[in-house]
């Protein structure tokens, strides 16, 4: 993908805090990323980090209150869909930006069959009659790879396994071929033989239709496979970001550093003992004055703790193209970063 | 260090598992009729070594947690034996069951739900000793911080309640609870299945270091493939409630002899771009058939991609292939004249050709 290609989307600067009872949560913090065409870009950070809020705030899917998203741009082309109205934007993620969660039980409907659910955007969406939102259906069960499709439309989501009705959310948000596609943890609940099913979909369809992608997971292994280029999160921020074998060959931050030591792996050289990272992330209950990590950091020096580290490119590209991080220390020479 | 564990320790068998079934009946209808069964756990094999760590994995439903608490006799089992330190325990009488449960102990997935929340970590670690033993409460408050201190827990949280602790902090007090009456054998189910990541190190590092320094036996289930070649000796897979490969950690993972082992180690993702760029997968078709209703024959011909017609109509047994190794598969047949364990490396090269049919 070359550098400087217009982005299908352009996250800059998005905020979003929770204000609950007992008191506010900044989930995300300032955090700014882009989509290339065609490209797979990969979100990866422990449970609570803010892959999640990052997502559900770009396309408006958060409770509001009690979230409220401060700050940031999100253009869709030219657009920018923090500011369009409710109604603009339930197009938008109807048509131009489809995703699939973790737990497609919760976002399919139990009492309707899978055809109502999968034709329902389609004629929402694409204006399609009946029977045109049917054969296109049965074109997409096909398309994700589930077999003898006309019968299981009629079939209730309950009568699906998991990598199946991962599947059939594919399909559905895949219906309207969209721009972009925004997988949260798409494959966290299968079976890892499942999983595998599913990435291999993804693959296949990623060359057959060339939307780009957004695939969020705590699982280093999956990102090593799918992704382009990715963007590391800690504690609501993008720590780092690189194309996917510039970070696994050569990562700069010292989360993503210690993350990668501490995962063990089926094929490679076994570790008799398993590096630890020290204590917990965060709690989020301010905006972030110092560096989230500097805690548990074996690198972090007086600056750490006074100062929040803004992402900086290595070389000479721009913060979110090339590779950047956000650290005080410079891990190529060993010593803060001047 | 740690590998050089396994070939001195495989003395002993502390656990000895003899045609395990462990079935839950179906009952459907208005009168409840006992319509099938659930067959959880199908007739099962294998022995575990004082002081090892043996793995056990497989997918979700496949019988690894039965397994777990079948040898722990927390349910009446359907059909076998489990001989731990040489008696029965699928046989032994209440009063005769209750002496055995201090040796062998249970840690769950989710500390939280085994966790009451309206007792202290003090209580909570000390109720095993209210039950086994008559100490007194000095006694026993001594022995809760040897405990506290043993897992990494900080004495000052005696008093708290599990909700101010940490998913990883939370797993320490169950792991302490446990260790309370001087166990021998732990069954961990998936012990860090809960944690994130960054966590599961720490609390992986803490179960090695306790086997060490208390000389404990592990059945350490997991999907997690990735952790079980760290943590494990020797690792049992599991499919639809009968094991397929039982082998020690190294051939396992780089040499996997069941099909159904070959295809999971090729599905598991590889935290390395250049090595998951050249792997070759083995995608399974379809999903796992139900256990109430299993195929005849294999029970994983409906999905084996080398399935020949005998996989249809008969069970393979598990059998030892290689020294130590024991699949149940028709195309890795059991050497002949093995008997004493010692087997030329021809013979088991032209298996392993007839076995392994170019992909
Ligand atoms: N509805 C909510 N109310 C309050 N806090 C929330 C809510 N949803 C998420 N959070 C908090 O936002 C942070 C980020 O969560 P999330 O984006 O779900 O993380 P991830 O997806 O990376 O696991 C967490 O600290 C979480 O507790
Ligand atoms: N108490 C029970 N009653 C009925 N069925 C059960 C019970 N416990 C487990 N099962 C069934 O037995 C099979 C094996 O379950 P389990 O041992 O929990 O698998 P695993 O731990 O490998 O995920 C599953 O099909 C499960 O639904
Ligand atoms: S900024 Fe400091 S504390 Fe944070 S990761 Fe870098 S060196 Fe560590
Ligand atoms: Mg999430
Ligand atoms: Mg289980």
């Amino acid at each position: 993908m070359p550098d400087g290609a217009k982005p299908v989307l352009d996250v800059r600067g998005l905020q979003t805090v929770f204000r609950t009872r007992g008191g506010d949560v900044h989930a995300v913090n300032s955090v700014s990323f882009h989509l290339e065409p065609g490209e797979l870009l990969g979100v990866v950070g422990e449970s609570g980090s803010g892959k999640s809020v990052t997502m559900m705030s770009l396309i408006g899917l958060l409770p509001m209150p009690p979230a409220e998203v401060r700050e940031g741009e999100v253009l869709l082309g030219d657009m920018d869909i923090l500011k369009i109205s409710p109604a603009q934007l339930r197009d938008v993620r109807g048509r131009r930006i489809g995703f699939v969660f973790q737990d497609p039980m919760t976002s399919l409907n139990p009492v309707y069959n899978i055809g109502n659910q999968v034709m329902e955007p389609l004629r929402r969406h694409m204006g399609m009659n009946k029977a045109q939102a049917y054969t296109r259906a049965v074109e997409l069960m096909e398309l994700v790879g589930i077999p003898d499709p006309e019968r299981r439309l009629k079939d209730y989501p309950h009568q699906f396994s998991g990598g199946m009705r991962q599947r059939v959310m594919i399909a559905i948000a895949l219906a309207c071929d969209p721009e972009v596609l925004i997988a949260d943890e798409p494959t966290t609940a299968l079976d890892v033989t499942i999983q595998a099913q599913i990435i291999e979909l993804v693959k296949e369809l990623r060359t057959k239709l060339g939307m780009a992608i957004v695939w969020i997971t705590h699982d280093l292994g999956v990102i090593a496979g799918i992704a382009d280029r990715v963007i590391v999160m800690y504690a609501g921020q993008v720590v780092e970001q690189a194309p996917v074998k510039e970070l696994f060959a050569n990562p700069q931050h010292p989360y993503t550093r210690a993350l990668l030591k501490t995962i063990p792996s089926v094929t490679g050289e076994r570790e008799t003992r398993l590096k630890v990272i020290e204590g917990q992330p965060p709690i989020l209950g301010a905006a972030p004055t110092a560096c989230p990590f500097a805690p548990r950091c074996g690198h972090a020096f007086d600056r750490c703790g006074a100062e929040n580290p803004i992402r900086r490119a290595l070389g000479a590209g721009r913060v979110g193209y090339g590779h950047d991080v956000a650290c005080h220390w410079d891990a190529s020479k060993g010593a803060a970063h001047a | 260090m740690l590998d050089a564990k396994p070939s001195v320790k495989l003395v002993t068998k502390l656990v000895e598992v003899k045609d395990l079934k462990m079935y839950f009946p179906i009952h459907t209808g208005l009168f409840r009729r006992h319509t099938g069964d659930v067959k959880a756990v199908d007739g099962i094999n294998f022995d575990i070594y004082q002081g090892e760590t043996l793995g056990l994995v497989g997918e979700s439903g496949c019988g690894k947690s039965t397994v777990g608490r079948a040898l722990l006799r927390l349910y009446e089992l359907t059909a076998g034996s489990v001989t731990i330190e040489g008696e029965d325990i699928a046989t032994l009488e209440p009063e005769a069951l209750r002496k055995k449960r201090p040796m062998m102990q249970m840690v769950f997935q989710d500390p939280q739900a085994c966790l009451n929340p309206r007792m202290t970590v003090a209580q909570i670690v000390s109720e095993p000793l209210d039950e086994h033993t008559d100490w007194s409460a000095d006694q026993k408050l001594a022995k809760v911080y040897e405990l506290m201190d043993a897992v990494g827990l900080n004495r000052v949280f005696a008093n708290r309640y599990p909700h101010a602790f940490s998913g990883g902090q939370r797993q320490r007090i169950g792991i302490a609870r446990a260790l309370a009456l001087n166990p021998k054998f732990i069954v961990c189910d998936e012990p860090i299945a809960a944690l994130d990541v960054s966590i599961q190190a720490q609390v992986v590092n803490l179960l090695e270091d306790l086997q060490e320094k208390l000389g404990l036996t592990y059945l350490f289930i997991s999907h997690d493939l990735s952790m079980v070649r760290h943590i494990a000796d020797r690792v049992a897979v599991m499919y639809l409630g009968r094991i397929a490969e039982i082998s020690p950690r190294e051939p396992l993972y780089a040499d996997p002899l069941h099909p159904y082992a070959k295809a999971l180690l090729s599905a598991v993702p590889d935290p390395d771009p250049s090595r998951e760029a050249t792997r070759q997968r083995i995608i399974l078709k379809g999903d796992v058939p139900s256990p109430s209703n299993p195929p005849k024959g294999c029970n994983f011909c409906t999905r084996c991609p080398e399935v020949i017609p005998i996989c249809r109509e008969v069970k393979p047994e598990l059998a030892e292939v290689r020294p130590g190794r024991f699949v149940a598969c028709h195309l890795v047949p059991a050497q002949n004249n093995n008997a004493a364990g010692s087997t030329s490396g021809t013979t088991v090269q032209k298996h392993n050709q007839q076995g392994e049919p170019e992909q």
